[in-house]
Parts: structure tokens; sequence; C-alpha cells
């Protein structure tokens, strides 16, 4: 190995996700390939090496990326490997069909200075889908070597290899993008800080000028704190700093600016070098359709729709079936133990059976909501979901890349609290982490189905629908007041990459909903079996003798209940309600199989048990408030973690209390004097 | 808009008035049943009577009368395309047929689910409460199921682009 390495030529492969990048790179290495890992990272390293005459070229596959700009470990990887590494070629593999959106990986590539090639994959497929493109045009606008390729039919290797080989070679200096020059309002900016770094000649030694100055007007944290810690680099970042804050006053964000005027220039690249469009392709269309200005959050509501109701309603029989299983099972090992104590505890009326097979019977609701969302993540719709709410989200002064961590909020909570970290500025990661409990996680859409279905019926679904409306509303309205108030400040910039639509995998989408739904059946053999296990002792116990009881009005837990009921009374909750609300604290599955345990109902007389005692409206707030009121213990500690404060998290905790109180309180009252 | 598309447009705006109106009626049924019950006139119905049966049913909901009225709103602009730009038209057209056939298919799971709840326990011997019937249904033969039939040839129109998406 050291043998070869003394004259091999190091090249790195980059590209956006699914460009072929793979398939290039198999094609190149053959078996001469190793898989292993980034130093440190989960991430795949891929090398290899091909062998032409006596030229040998080290090819190390880089992740898959849309842009270089170190929000993700991907971009970061594939980053630090050009500037460290400096691989002496970097072949761009770029998707001829989707040669705008590739183009703006390779604007960054040459900002970095990287000696480009660019594999210009799937020709075939942009001539199939109408597109001329003229690579001598390509090459001459952007001022590096476009090689045509078709990688499954392995067309155009050996010009790549020869190309790569010349320009190793004939490599004198790095580039400087001096082909490329963005449009003069925002030029001015960049050659202005570009001149004070050349002045550094550590810096020079070490990085890009302009790719710095670039980096740094765009506010990149990690090269900022890179820089700080270089001589003279100190200096660069306040002046970057100042000039920054000039760029803003007089061009908005600057991370915007730079994004706008690349896609400038890659447009009028894109005019000059591809020929006139035959015609739109389908993802065109369908896109000009489903991220319409008027019609597109219309058509997303029409999906969720279809979604809530395909699930819940489709669901039904499964989890009758289910429910009615757990009943016989309750029935047929009751007097199991010998002992009446342990006996009423497992197997009672109001046993732990009954608890836990209510909250299983569930599972096939979460599994079919899972299914079908992942049919519509797969298909591409969802990405076209979140660009559609974007607007509307700035409007109320969330930054549009919460809507990712929102969407993840649907499922459970603690995942989409971790996920805040893809949102850069401080502030508007505050707000997203803050108004994530108000996403109607799966745990709670096991309680509201089974109430739903009890007091609503066929309708059971458009309610799921109005809790869902109503979480994302409030979310939006409590951003819209932590930005005018707490978190003052401007909502940062979203650039999102729509992927490409494609045919959803049944089997995919079959793995996703058995991982995420398993969750929930480990989540019941554990946090849920232990909560309940308490209610079941606590409900088993005289409040006054201490000793095993069969009438729950004389327990412990109705004690507890009776003893908060003066401040839940308005609400019209007696205490069973106040019973199952709080040890939804632990996790938010334990508010039914806890009703289910203090009403002794399984999952089928719960409905009528539950409508014999309260009426729809009541039921409806007291569904707003477990929608509102306190994150489960684990969705506190995330919060607690990524916050890294006490006060925000007891804040999250104290605003959703009252919350939760006010709009149940507005509901029962405003309720009852219109429907009577 | 060419002489050979021309039945596929007269069928698009039937569909942009059948989706809305319906979607009214379902607003409408809903909306009394719900939330102004003192109005009364929940028994309009459009269309076939089969014994005890409305084909389609327009159950009362007002979300699903929305979702039919926006539904409607998507045929209708593909129809205000089809003379000023054909291509932009087949998009919207596109996306009509997908959504009919979302709402076409959640109809017959409705239906399905709505069976197999009935009868389940004859799985393991047991007994039924009730005999599922068509009157019986809450969503029975819906107008997302006949409008989603009716929308059926559109697929012609679309087809390529249908096979560009999943070849």
């Amino acid at each position: 190995m050291a043998h070869v390495k003394r004259r091999m030529i190091k090249v790195a492969l980059a590209g956006n996700p699914n460009v072929g990048k793979s398939v290039i790179f198999n094609n190149l290495t053959g078996a001469h390939q190793h898989v292993g890992n980034w130093p440190g990272k989960t991430v795949d390293k891929k090398e290899g090496f091909h062998r032409l005459d006596d030229k040998v070229i080290y090819i190390v596959d880089l992740p898959g990326t849309y842009s270089l700009t170190a929000l993700s470990v991907e971009e970061m990887i594939a980053r630090d490997y050009i500037i460290y590494e400096k691989p002496d070629v970097v072949v761009d593999i770029v998707d001829a069909s989707n040669l705008e959106r590739n183009l703006y990986l390779t604007m960054q590539l040459i900002e970095l200075g990287a000696n480009v090639i660019i594999a210009l994959n799937k020709v075939d497929l942009a001539e199939k889908a109408g597109m001329k493109i003229d690579p001598r045009k390509l090459e001459e606008e952007l001022g590096v070597p476009v090689i045509p390729t078709i990688a499954p039919k392995k067309k155009g290797m050996r010009e790549l290899v020869e190309k790569i080989i010349e320009l190793a070679e004939k490599r004198s200096k790095v580039h400087d993008g001096k082909m490329l020059r963005y449009e003069s309002s925002v030029e001015r900016f960049i050659e202005k800080l570009r001149g004070e770094i050349v002045s550094k000649k550590k810096l020079v030694k070490l990085f890009n000028p302009r790719w710095v100055a670039i980096r740094l007007l765009e506010g990149d944290e990690d090269v900022i704190k890179k820089l700080s810690e270089i001589e003279g680099g100190e200096e660069i970042v306040k002046k970057a700093a100042k000039l920054r804050k000039e760029m803003s006053a007089e061009l908005g964000d600057p991370e915007v600016a730079i994004a706008d005027a690349r896609y400038a220039v890659i447009k009028s690249i894109v005019s000059r070098a591809v020929g006139e469009l035959k015609r739109l392709t389908a993802s065109d269309l369908l896109d000009n359709v489903l991220i319409d200005k008027y019609l597109g959050i219309p058509i997303f509501f029409v999906i969720l729709w279809w979604w809530f109701q395909m699930a819940f309603i489709g669901s039904t029989p499964f989890c009758d079936i289910l429910g009615d299983g757990f009943a016989a099972l309750g029935e047929a090992l009751t007097g199991l133990t010998g002992n009446p104590f342990l006996d009423y505890l497992f197997f009672g009326e109001y046993g732990i059976i009954q608890g836990i097979g209510v909250v299983l019977s569930f599972v096939p609701l979460i599994m079919f909501l899972y299914f079908i969302l992942s049919l519509l993540e797969d298909s591409g719709y969802m990405a076209r979901a979140a660009f559609v709410m974007e607007k509307a989200m700035r409007k109320m002064g969330l930054s549009g890349r919460t809507i990712i961590p929102m969407i993840m909020g649907f499922g459970c909570n603690v995942p989409a609290i971790y996920a805040t970290r893809i949102i850069p500025e401080e502030n508007d990661r505050m707000i997203a982490i803050l108004t994530n409990p108000l996403m109607l996680c799966g745990a709670r859409l096991i309680f509201f189905s089974a109430i739903a279905a009890a007091f609503f019926g066929t309708y059971a679904g458009d309610v799921l629908f109005s809790l869902y409306a109503l979480g994302i509303i409030l979310a939006f309205a409590v951003a819209l007041i932590l930005r005018k108030t707490l978190f003052r400040g401007a909502v940062s910039p979203f650039v999102l990459e729509l992927p490409a639509y494609q045919k959803p995998s049944f089997k995919v989408a079959a793995i996703r909903m058995w991982d995420r739904g398993s969750m929930y059946l480990r989540k019941a053999l554990g946090v849920i079996l232990i909560g309940l296990l308490i209610i079941g002792i606590l409900t088993a116990t005289d409040a006054e003798t201490f000793t095993f009881t069969t009438d729950p009005e004389r327990s412990l837990v109705a004690a507890l209940g009776r003893s908060l009921a003066p401040i839940f009374t308005p609400l019209n909750w007696d205490w069973r309600l106040i019973v199952a609300m709080i040890f939804g604290f632990v996790a938010k599955e334990i508010v039914l199989g806890a009703s289910a345990m203090l009403y002794g109902a399984g999952e089928e007389e719960i409905a009528s048990k539950l409508a014999n005692l309260y009426n729809p409206i009541d039921m409806y707030g007291y569904m707003t408030f477990i929608l509102i009121y306190i994150p489960c213990i684990v969705t506190i500690a995330a919060i607690r973690q990524e916050t890294g404060s006490w006060k925000w998290t007891i804040f999250t905790v104290a605003y959703g209390l009252m919350l939760a109180y006010i709009i149940n309180l507005l509901i029962v009252t405003l309720g009852h004097l219109i429907l009577g | 808009m060419n002489h050979k598309n021309k039945p596929i447009y007269i069928l698009a705006s039937i569909l942009s008035i059948l989706y809305p109106l319906y979607g009214i009626i379902q607003f409408y049924r809903g909306a009394i049943a719900w939330w102004i019950p003192w109005i009364g006139g929940e028994g309009i119905q459009l269309g076939v009577r089969i014994g005890d049966a409305w084909i389609p049913n327009a159950f009362p909901d007002p979300f699903s009368g929305i979702i039919l009225m926006i539904i409607g709103v998507i045929f209708a602009r593909s129809i205000y395309l089809s003379r000023k730009n054909p291509e932009l038209s087949d998009g919207f057209l596109f996306v009509g047929w997908i959504l009919a056939l979302l709402m076409l298919i959640l109809n017959l799971v409705v239906l399905a689910a709505d069976i197999l709840d009935t009868y389940y326990p004859l799985l393991w011997g047991g007994e039924i409460e009730k005999t599922w019937t068509l009157e019986s249904d809450p969503w029975g033969i819906a107008p997302h199921l006949i409008l989603g039939i009716i929308a059926t040839p559109i697929y012609w129109k679309i087809k390529h682009l249908l096979k560009q998406l999943i070849p």
C-alpha cells in the first residue's frame, strides 16, 4: 500500500444523493474497494483504486450531500475532506436530468477552490425528459471540464479517468472561482472581505480566501470557530460580522442573498447550456400544483384528512379484535393466582390486564398511521408539504426548518426535540423546542382514538383531525407570542431540497411501520406497565384502613383525585379523570390504560361507561387538556437536555398547564352556552 | 384544447361541478348535524334511493364536504387552464385524478372495515350483534366512491405522466 501511495492520484467523488455516485465508484474501482467508517462517525467511508497503464488512482466516495453548508455530518465530512485532505481532483457527479438543483453543490465546490471535474451523469434520462445539454457550453460557462456519462452502461468512464489524470498532472494551483462571479450587490461584500483575508498569510495557506469570505458572510459557525483558533483569524471574524450586518441591512439575510445569487448564476448557465425544453416533466407539473400558491395548503389538508380517515377507520376492526382478545384473556386468567388481592390487581375489572389491553388494542391504529405516513414520505410528498407550510410558519415566527421536527412530533416529541438541532439559529431553535410538545404525538393519539370513537362514532376521524389542527394552531400562536416577547429577532431562512417523486415501497413502509409501532409495544411492557401497577395498587388500597378494597370509590387513588377536585370542577371532571391526567405525566398512553382501570372497563365497554358519565363537549374539553398539558417525563428530560436550562423546562411545563386549563375551560363554557 | 381531448375535458368539467355540489351538501348536512341542529333540513340528498340507502350517500360531515370542494376546485382549475396552457392543465388534471382515486380507495377501505368489524366474531364462532347493511353503514356508497369511478377515464389522458414517475 505504501508503495502504491507514492505514485497515486487522490480523487474524491462528490455529488447529491441518488445521482449514481456509487455506480460510478463501483465502475471505477471494481473489486479493489474497501468499506469502513469515517473517523469518529457512523457514516460509511468507501475507498478503492483504479489503474490505467502505469497510473494508480486512489478514489474516495464522499457522502452524498446537496450542499457544503456543514449543517449535517455528511456535509461536514465532505467539506473537511476537500479542505484538509486536498484531493488532486474532485469529481462532482451531476444528475443531468436535474441540472439546476445539482449545480448548487458544484458552485460550492468551485468556491472551495477544488480542482473539479463534472461527470454529467444520466444524460440519457435528461434527453428522454426533453433536455438537450451542451457539455462544451457547460464547460465554458463553469470553467471546469465536463464529461457526459451513463453510469449503469459504463459510458464515459474511460474519458473520465483520462481527464482525471490530465487534470491531476497539469495541476498548478487551486482554482479560485475566477470564472464565477455573483451579482455585484453580493460580490461587493465578498470581495471586500476576501481582500482582508488575503492579507493574512496564515489563513491563505490553509483556506481558499474567496470561500472563507463567502462562508463568513453566510454566518458559518464551524468556519468562525476554526478561524478564531488561528492567528489573525479573530480579526477577520470581527470584520466579517460587521460586513454581515451591513449586508443584512442592505440585502436582507446574507445566507438567502448568497443562495439567491448562486441560483441566479446557475439559472443563467443552464439557460445557455441547455437547449429548449420540449415539455415540462411530470415532476414539474406535479410541483406546479402541489406547491401552488393558493392550492398547496388546501391539498395538504386533503392529504392529512385522507391519512387520518384511512388510518382510523381502516384499523377499527383490528383494534376491536385485539380489545376482545384482551377481555377474554382477563376473564380466562381470573382466579389464577389464588390470592384475591393479586387476582383483583391483575385480572379484575379494575386490573392491569384491562389497562394494558386497552393501550395495546390501539397499536393497530398507530401501525396504520405510520404505514401511510411512510408511504407519503417515500413518495416525496412530505417535502412538498414542508415547502408549502414554510411561508405560513415564517409568518408565525417559526423557522421553516421547524416543519421537520413538527412532523416528527406527530410520531413522538422526544426525537422531534432532538431533531431541532438542524435549526442553526438559537432563538428559532428555542421556539421550536418549546412549542413541539403541542404536536399531537402517537401516545396521546391512543387515548384520543378511544374517546373519539366512544363519543363521536363515525366522526371520530374528524375529531382527531380537529385535535391535530388545534395543536398546530396553538403551536403557531405560542411561537408568535414567544417571537414577539422572549425571543425577538428575525426568523432564519430555510433552503429546502425537494427530492424526486418516486413510487413508494410497501416493503420499506412496512419495516418503518414495525420499527415505529413496536416502540409502543416495548413501552407498554415497560413504563406503562409500571405506571398501571402503581395505579392498580392505589386503587386496591383503602384510603382509611390501608387494606385491600374492591371499591375504587374508597381507594387511595380516589382520595388523591378528590383532593384536587376543586381545581377541576369548573371543567366538569370527576376524580377518575384527574387521576388519569396526573399519571399521564409518566407516559401519555397511561391516560387511557388508567381510565380503563379506574372505570373498570375494557376496550369494548369504556365507550358506553364514559358516554354515560360525560357529554361530548366535556370530553372534547378533556381531550384538549390532554393534548396541551405537561409533556411526558421523557420529553421533559429531552427539553432540559436541549435547552440546557431548567428555567425553560419549567416554563414549558407551566405554560402548557395554564394553556390547557384555559382552552378546556373555554370549550366547556362556550360549548355549553352555544349547544346547551 | 385539441379535439381528441374534448371528452376528457367535458368529464373534468362535470367533475368540477359534482365534487363541489356533493361537498356543499355534505358540509350543509354536517354543519346542521354538528353545530346548528335547530335549523333542520338534514335530509337533503342528491342521488338514487335503493331501499333505505341513498346512492351516493352524502353523509353529514363538514370536513369531508370541504375536501370534496377542494377536489372540485382542482378540476375547475384544469378546465380554466385547458385553453391557456394545456400542459399545466394536465398537471391539475393529474392531481385531481390522484385525489379522486385516493377518495375512492378510502370509501372502499371504509366499507371493508365496517363489514369486517361487524362479522369478525364469526371467525371464532362468536355471535354478531347486528348485520351489516348498506343503509346502516355511515358512509355507504358515498360520493367519494361514485365520483372516483366517474373520474377513472382521466387515467388515459394522464398515463404518460404516471409512466414518467413510475417507469
